[in-house]
């Protein structure tokens, strides 16, 4: 209980933190925001109005209160691209987006942790050498070219067995659920089997260095197979540290998911923010960048969480030392 | 302790007795041997482990997190001549398929690096309009892309590139991770739970966003792959070498350098840092790897590598936009990476396996030979 209130109070000190990183790393910014959006020949008084629109008139500390007291009220502020609202923006982009991560990481978690297993309990040497090799050489494929592999080979009108779509999101979204999530299966599965690689070596390093260990020994004395023994109470042993790595996977993988997505063409967060920094879109890229790196601090507070909750001792040490 | 790992060095306990009886070695293992026999006075070798060995905790998936080392000098800085060193531990990778391959690899890479820096097979700015999307043919081996450019050239070229991105990522992924190792395992309770509590809230932070957020104010450069890849990669770092890390710190020779007037930084370098080397080597592989993976993907998004400079993410991007067109173009690329980065991965593996005294048998045999009384002298090219 205590770890929890404790770092919960450092998941608030660090988005505090962070906000100051993004905002004092985006006013670097060489030269004036306000005249290389409105364009070369744009007027002095537009230049001025957008100036003023995006509320680079007021000292830096001035934007700085003005950003987070928005943020808190849940204003995140308007693109001055294209007049939208950038929570909408955000979430119109993220409904894509967060259903992708989500998949990938059941494509990553049902590939490697079953394979990893297998690579150390394959009775067969030669099945645990290739599935070993498998695992690194699955992590070494760079996501864009993983997709292009399965477009070329599932997708639909270019691919050799072309089942799938590769190109766009339906208009529909998600009010057609099957086309949507036909769409992202290929996507999914390219940043799920990289990921799936690290996964499947990290499961594979956890049930190896169980598998001497005296709880298996003992649960094995009891009468449970090496097999049983090493899933029932080799896996569970290392569960709370697959947990932590897993999370880390997660946060990794989301370069490959914005690769991937630009290379399907889904219009998700990637394809928002590559857009957003490359107009300098100053107010939209502040606030997007900031909501996206809270959830990910979130994320990060999660798996914390889930590992105290499944290794218990992690409980008694951090009570002893306060 | 919770498990004892089959690591090849411990378990030829039995091989000698300890030379002396002076020190109180609970564990006469080979560690303490190599201390004892270097000659290091300053830490005689009482090498009670403490309880809590091989805590599963927080080892985040590395199983290398060996009991305490008991190193110091006869650990990897220890006498030997580096060139002998070197030798031993890299006819060790030769020995293994796995090192072998990953040092052929390595080796091609600097050689084509700085070939290309003098020749490749066409000028890169080159291009044959007619000889667009050319299948691979003599002239040229590997195909040409949409202008005509020659994609083998193209490779050559950029992977210097990415052998710049690689080194400058493990530099700086280094740096930043044993400086919050240092200050996670420092004496100084304030600063090592204000490090403790950085790591944990930043670690999560995805390479890519830090790249977007470099790239408004910097632009595309290689400056901003390296730094975003440096910074998120030394995070993990510092989180994966703590546990190693802070076992050496509570260690019983830590303490005695302390108590003997060594300063914290020597402490650090030559103590500890020594001790998490085998975590480390695969950590620094690891990132070396994955920096070649998000110059891909960053490039790609265009916030990478800037256009123009041949990288190897710069050939899979162009080699994307007529994929349907010509799919075997694409082959290359990606091809070159997975190797090269297969390749760096398993490269941490067998420096970790090779050149830890306590998983080489013969490094070890060296060490003892040399200082001890030589029972294996031949191997000792003094």
């Amino acid at each position: 209980m205590r770890y929890l209130i404790r770092r919960l109070v450092l998941f608030v000190a660090a988005l505090l933190g962070l906000s100051l990183l993004v905002f004092v790393t985006l006013r670097i910014l060489p030269g004036d925001v306000a005249s290389v959006m409105a364009g070369t020949n744009a007027t002095p008084a537009r230049v001025a109005a957008l100036r003023s629109q995006m509320g680079l008139d007021r000292s830096y500390p001035q934007q700085y209160a003005d950003w987070l007291s928005g943020l808190m009220h849940g204003n995140m502020g308007v693109s001055a691209i294209s007049g939208r609202s950038v929570s909408s923006q955000v979430g119109s982009h993220a409904a894509i987006t967060m259903p992708l991560i989500v998949l990938s990481l059941i494509v990553a978690l049902g590939v490697g942790v079953p394979l990893g297993c297998q690579a150390v309990l394959a009775a067969n040497s030669r099945v645990r050498g290739v599935l070993h090799i498998l695992a690194i050489v699955g992590g070494a494929v760079p996501a864009l070219w993983g997709g292009l592999l399965l477009i070329m080979l599932f997708g639909r009108g270019v691919g050799l067995v072309g089942i799938l779509p590769s190109q766009g999101f339906p208009d529909a979204g998600w009010r057609n659920p099957v086309a949507a999530l036909a769409s992202l299966i290929l996507p999914a599965i390219a940043t799920g089997l990289v990921a799936g690689g690290a996964i499947m070596r990290y499961t594979r390093a956890c049930l190896i260095s169980m598998e001497d260990s005296d709880a298996v020994a003992m649960a094995m004395a009891c009468g449970m197979s090496r097999r049983q023994a090493m899933l029932g109470v080799g896996l569970r042993l290392s569960a709370a540290q697959l947990v932590s790595v897993a999370g880390l996977t997660f946060a990794q993988m989301v370069t490959g998911v914005m690769v991937v997505e630009s290379l399907f063409n889904l219009p998700g967060l990637g394809a928002m923010l590559i857009g957003d920094v490359g107009n300098r879109d100053l107010v939209a890229v502040q606030s997007e960048l900031f909501l996206l790196a809270a959830f990910f601090l979130l994320l990060g507070v999660l798996v914390d969480m889930l590992h105290h909750a499944l290794d218990p001792r992690l409980g008694e040490q951090s009570e002893e030392r306060g | 302790m919770a498990s004892s790992r089959n690591r090849r060095g411990r378990s030829q306990e039995t091989g000698r007795p300890t030379s002396s009886g002076q020190s109180e070695a609970i564990v006469p293992s080979a560690d303490t041997r190599l201390s004892e026999l270097s000659g290091d006075a300053e830490h005689p070798g009482a090498t009670r482990l403490p309880a809590d060995v091989g805590h599963p905790a927080n080892t985040a998936g590395s199983r290398h997190v060996g009991p305490v080392r008991h190193l110091s000098r006869g650990g990897f800085y220890g006498r030997l001549p580096l060139h002998v060193r070197q030798g031993i531990i890299l006819r060790g990778m030769w020995g293994r398929p796995a090192g072998r391959f990953a040092l052929i690899v390595m080796a091609l890479w600097l050689v084509v690096s700085a070939v290309s820096l003098v020749w490749t097979p066409y000028p890169l700015l080159h291009t044959d309009g007619d000889d667009a999307w050319a299948s691979p043919s003599a002239a040229h081996p590997l195909g040409t892309d949409g202008v005509g450019a020659d994609v083998l050239s193209w490779l050559m070229a950029g992977s210097r590139t990415d052998l710049a991105v690689a080194v400058l990522t493990v530099l700086v992924s280094a740096a930043i991770g044993l400086a919050l190792t240092a200050a996670m395992v420092s004496t100084r309770r304030m600063l090592a739970s204000a490090s403790v509590v950085v790591v944990d809230a930043l670690i999560a932070i995805p390479t890519v966003l830090l790249a977007l957020l470099f790239a408004v104010p910097f632009g595309t450069s290689i400056a901003v792959v390296v730094a975003a890849c440096g910074i998120t990669y030394g995070l993990n770092m510092a989180r994966i070498l703590r546990p190693t890390a802070a076992l050496a710190a509570r260690s019983a020779y830590v303490e005695a350098a302390r108590a003997s007037g060594v300063g914290p930084w020597r402490v650090f370098v030559r103590h500890i840092v020594p001790s998490t080397f085998p975590v480390l080597a695969v950590q620094l592989s690891m990132s070396a790897g994955t920096s070649i993976l998000a110059e891909a993907g960053l490039t790609y998004l265009g916030v990478g590598v800037p256009s123009g400079v041949p990288s190897w993410g710069h050939s899979l991007t162009t080699s994307v936009r007529l994929i349907s067109v010509y799919p075997l173009t694409v082959l290359w690329p990606g091809l070159v990476v997975t190797l090269v980065v297969t390749a760096l991965y398993l490269l941490g593996d067998a420096i970790r396996d090779c050149a830890d005294p306590l998983a080489n048998p013969e490094l070890r045999r060296v060490e003892v030979g040399r200082s001890g009384p030589a029972d294996r002298g031949e191997e000792a090219e003094s």
